[in-house]
């Protein structure tokens, strides 16, 4: 769906040549961190910003050339919700609907984003949370075939964030097309079925998060919070450990032997040369492979 | 059509549910055309003054002097001693003070008259006790009157100043409704709004279409509430159709939205397109001639006079609604409005970015 794609502002590439495809019914997510380039591809998907190079289908339409028509088809929530202040939440999502041909009931997506008991309440008087939940309702309420959702769980809290992956998952079930973006990691691999970690405008990996970590990752992580790095030449040399990660004052041990590994940090621990207090371990995750791919965190 | 209607209906909610409009829009005109009225009903009144008499001594003649000037309407009299009188003169309590000298014998005599100059009324007063003490003369030497004037007002119902004000304050109202309604749209800017619309299905110049339609609503309830309270409290009399009147406020409202939506396309943030519109309703307010006469302004600003679109709006709306005489004729204004209509609309969708 998505070849070469590239933006150029001035002189600064948002996004650069990237391809990809996104299968009918699945959830795709574009993992990176904050000015990777999300939301402008996000942006020229939907037909908002036009592309300096690459060939895009969306639904079979060029966004750029067929704008009116894939947006009867779609449902799009942008980053920063946008919405009349003085309108309440229903009738916000009431006009929303207004604009497509089939759109879900309002009562029913009210449920879905958990607003059933704020309907009466007008737009600027929501929390940051309750807003971005109801900019999330008024793309799902197009019913349309693919909804985009720029960040949809940036600003909530962990409640309202497990809420709204309930939500997507049902939409999912309903055999819609989903792409989002995402920083956050733990979101990408519970609910993508694919996921594309993009990073300075380009993807740098692009897999299911199983296949992700397991290529990049045999191993487990050991996490030393109150490590400095300038430990991290002595601790190379431990039994079983492959990688190191020093990331500020914290070092990430990979190791494929992770017993071995312990037993010999102990040791150390006992002769003082360093503290093992915060010590945990943990499973590879994304933000792993974010870290290995580009030696970065990806929350800086 | 159907989804207009529902954004229509959203944006008069979304506008309406907000004070500040509420408050500029609505309720800004009518306390203006209260305070107006209130302060100028006043001034209609006929030319008045107070007239200190210093009278030095008492005789058949002084007698005849003080009951003249007595009979007449605009006078009145307040008999005092020199000093009194001169200190209220002083205070600004009297308008001129006359000393009648003790009469006595033949020959002429010296009336002195005291009057206060920085009042530019007064400067009539002493050619009006000049003309009343010549009558008095010839009535004592019997001498037939050679002229007699026979004045007659052509004017039944004269202009008030309220007459004057209140197309001035309805186009007021309505060039602040074009030029600060046209915020909203830079506000629906800043805030994403449109971009957000902009991934819908909705068309989005159907939204300054529905801004332009809720504007159009509130300049004719501005118009409405002006037009009752002139009518009704200050007893503004109408000239006008009802039609002819409309027609005037929805072309005035459409010329102001085209200027307001020009001024703003040249903004880039809600602050910049603030500034740009307080810079040209200012002077625009003081220089068109809506609160008072063209004449009292300088001739070097005449030129700037007749090029901004509020003096022709204020010409027509006088015309139309109080049936005050034209400067500049109905056509010459519908011209010229039209002309700036035409120019920055143009200018507005050339300058104007979405986003």
């Amino acid at each position: 769906m998505v070849r070469q794609l590239t933006k150029k502002y001035r002189n600064l590439t948002a996004v650069n040549g990237i391809s990809f495809t996104i299968k009918q019914g699945e959830i795709f997510g574009m993992l990176g961190p904050n000015g990777a380039g999300k939301t402008t591809t996000v942006e020229i998907l939907v037909g908002l910003r036009s592309a300096d190079a690459g060939e895009i289908r969306v639904l079979g339409f060029d966004p750029a050339a067929h704008k009116e028509k894939l947006h009867q088809k779609i449902g799009v929530q942008l980053q920063m919700p946008a919405l009349f202040p003085r309108l309440t939440v229903g009738e916000s999502l009431k006009l929303h609907a207004s604009f497509y041909p089939a759109p879900f009931p309002v009562d029913q997506v009210l449920e879905w984003i958990g607003l059933a008991d704020r309907v009466k309440t007008q737009t600027y008087k929501l929390s940051g949370g309750q807003l971005q939940r109801l900019a999330v309702g008024t793309a799902m309420i197009s019913n349309g075939d693919i909804i985009f959702l720029d960040e949809p769980t940036t600003g909530l809290d962990p409640q309202a964030r497990r809420q709204m992956w309930a939500v997507i998952g049902q939409l999912k079930a309903m055999g819609k097309t989903i792409f989002l973006t995402t920083h956050y990691m733990e979101e990408a691999q519970y609910l993508c079925d694919r996921v594309a970690i993009i990073d300075h405008g380009s993807i740098i990996a692009l897999g299911t998060p199983e296949q992700l970590i397991s290529e990049h990752f045999a191993e487990k992580a050991i996490e030393l919070p109150q490590v400095l790095a300038e430990h991290k030449e002595s601790l190379l040399n431990l039994p079983g450990v492959t990688r190191i990660q020093a990331d500020g004052d914290k070092i990430t041990l990979y190791a494929a032997q992770v017993e071995a590994a312990i037993r010999e940090l102990i040791q150390r621990e006992a002769a003082g040369v360093l503290t093992l207090s915060g010590l945990s371990v943990r499973s590879a995750s994304l933000e792993d492979v974010f870290l290995k791919l580009t030696g970065r965190s990806m929350r800086q | 059509m159907k989804i207009f209607l529902n954004l229509v209906s959203a944006t008069l909610k979304d506008m309406l549910r907000d004070k500040m409009i509420l408050f500029w829009f609505i309720l800004f005109p009518v306390i203006f055309m209260f305070l107006f009225g209130w302060i100028f009903s006043g001034t209609g009144s006929p030319i008045h003054f107070d007239l200190g008499v210093v009278v030095e001594g008492e005789t058949p003649l002084s007698a005849a002097l003080v009951s003249s000037l007595n009979a007449v309407d605009v006078i009145t009299l307040h008999q005092g001693t020199l000093d009194d009188e001169q200190d209220a003169l002083a205070e600004g309590d009297r308008s001129a003070v006359i000393v009648l000298p003790k009469f006595q014998g033949e020959g002429s005599v010296t009336i002195p008259v005291y009057y206060n100059a920085a009042e530019q009324t007064n400067h009539i007063l002493p050619l009006m006790l000049g003309e009343i003490l010549n009558g008095v003369e010839r009535m004592i030497l019997r001498q037939p009157q050679m002229f007699v004037l026979d004045v007659q007002p052509i004017q039944s119902e004269p202009i008030s100043d309220v007459d004057y004000l209140l197309p001035g304050i309805l186009a007021m109202a309505l060039m602040q409704l074009g030029l600060f309604g046209s915020m909203r749209l830079v506000y629906l800017r800043e805030k994403r709004i449109l971009r957000s619309l902009g991934a819908t299905p909705l068309p989005r110049i159907q939204i300054v279409f529905s801004e332009i339609a809720v504007r159009l609503l509130i300049a004719s309830v501005q118009a409405l509430l002006i037009i009752l309270i002139g009518y009704f409290v200050f007893d503004v009399r109408l000239a006008g159709s009802w039609w002819q009147i409309a027609a005037a406020v929805f072309f005035g409202a459409a010329v102001f939205v085209s200027i307001g939506y020009m001024l703003v396309s040249f903004a880039r943030t809600e602050e910049s397109a603030n500034g740009i519109l307080q810079i040209v309703q200012f002077p625009m307010m003081f220089l068109s001639g809506i609160f008072f006469p063209l004449e009292l302004l300088p001739s070097v600003l005449q030129p700037v006079v007749k090029v901004i679109p509020l003096t022709y709006l204020g010409d027509l709306l006088r015309g139309v609604l109080v049936g005050i005489p034209y400067n500049y004729g109905p056509s010459v204004s519908l011209l010229v409005l039209g002309a700036w209509l035409i120019v920055s609309f143009s200018a507005a969708v050339r300058f104007w970015r979405w986003d």
